[in-house]
């Protein structure tokens, strides 16, 4: 009971700031709206009992890639500033579309008869380091390398060019 | 009443939605960006909620969710710097302008 009520209390802050994030005229408001949604998302991740993950999305998603985004759109303040129009005309067709979308896989999902089975017990954090430094780690040194990489090109793409100074 | 495995799919499907819509109508590329992580969440959303009610203690679903969190971490943090450097450049960051590589 508790955990249903949880997951429509989650679910509705998650679906409001989602809506708030594709709708709110002001990006730095949208880039608050995203916090807020990802923190509903490590909630119905912790009701999943991945509590690992849940952590995971607080620290990489809330406090890297939405403070990150947070920079960039202090940086370009002129560009991104309250008076800038953000959103293009053709919201009709966008809604229809992604409405269309939302019918599609619900249906689909409600037409499929997924099994109503019991949950897995038991917390999964001891068990996921194991997978992650045992059989999966190789994916692991690779994902390593993929973020060292990621780091460097940003790095090299914003840095000035010591030639031209630009 | 109890959650099922079709209540968070049917969650992860609004949520997935509502990331299109944005990524469709956005005109600022860091909105795109955003509306792009709200799909990515959908998607980790029913892999960890899949793996939940329907592995068998294997947590696969949800190693997967970590390797998509750390590529949309280094995705992120390369359109960001992307947007930074043509915003530098150009002084434009709606996406329908940049059009450095049309002429």
């Amino acid at each position: 009971m508790a955990e249903a009520v949880l997951f429509y209390a989650f679910g509705a802050i998650m679906i409001a700031s989602a809506l708030g994030v594709v709708t709110s005229p002001n990006v730095f408001h949208c880039a608050l709206y995203l916090a807020l949604a990802l923190f509903a998302v490590a909630a119905e991740y912790v009701l999943l009992n991945a509590y690992f993950l849940a952590a995971i999305q607080i620290l990489v998603y809330i406090g890297a890639v939405v403070v990150l985004a947070l920079f960039v759109i202090s940086l370009t303040k002129e560009i991104t500033g309250s008076e800038v129009k953000l959103t293009r005309r053709r919201t009709v067709p966008a809604i229809l579309v992604s409405a269309l979308t939302a019918c599609l896989i619900i249906v689909a999902l409600l037409k499929a008869g997924i099994p109503a089975g019991a949950p897995a017990p038991g917390e999964s954090t001891a068990a996921l380091g194991r997978h992650l430094f045992g059989d999966f780690v190789l994916p692991f040194e690779v994902v390593s390398v993929l973020l060292l990489s990621a780091l460097l090109a940003a790095i090299a793409i914003v840095s000035k060019d010591p030639e031209t100074g630009k | 009443m109890t959650i099922t495995l079709t209540h968070y799919l049917v969650l992860g499907a609004i949520l997935f939605a509502i990331g299109i819509y944005g990524a469709m109508t956005r005109k600022n590329a860091v909105g795109i960006l955003m509306a792009l992580e709200l799909v990515f969440n959908a998607v980790n959303i029913n892999l960890v909620a899949a793996d939940r009610y329907m592995s068998s203690g294997t947590f696969t679903g949800q190693l997967f969710v970590l390797f998509i969190i750390a590529a949309a971490a280094a995705e992120s943090v390369l359109g960001l710097a992307i947007i930074l450097a043509i915003y530098r450049a150009r002084i434009v960051i709606n996406a329908d302008e940049m059009d450095l590589m049309k002429h």
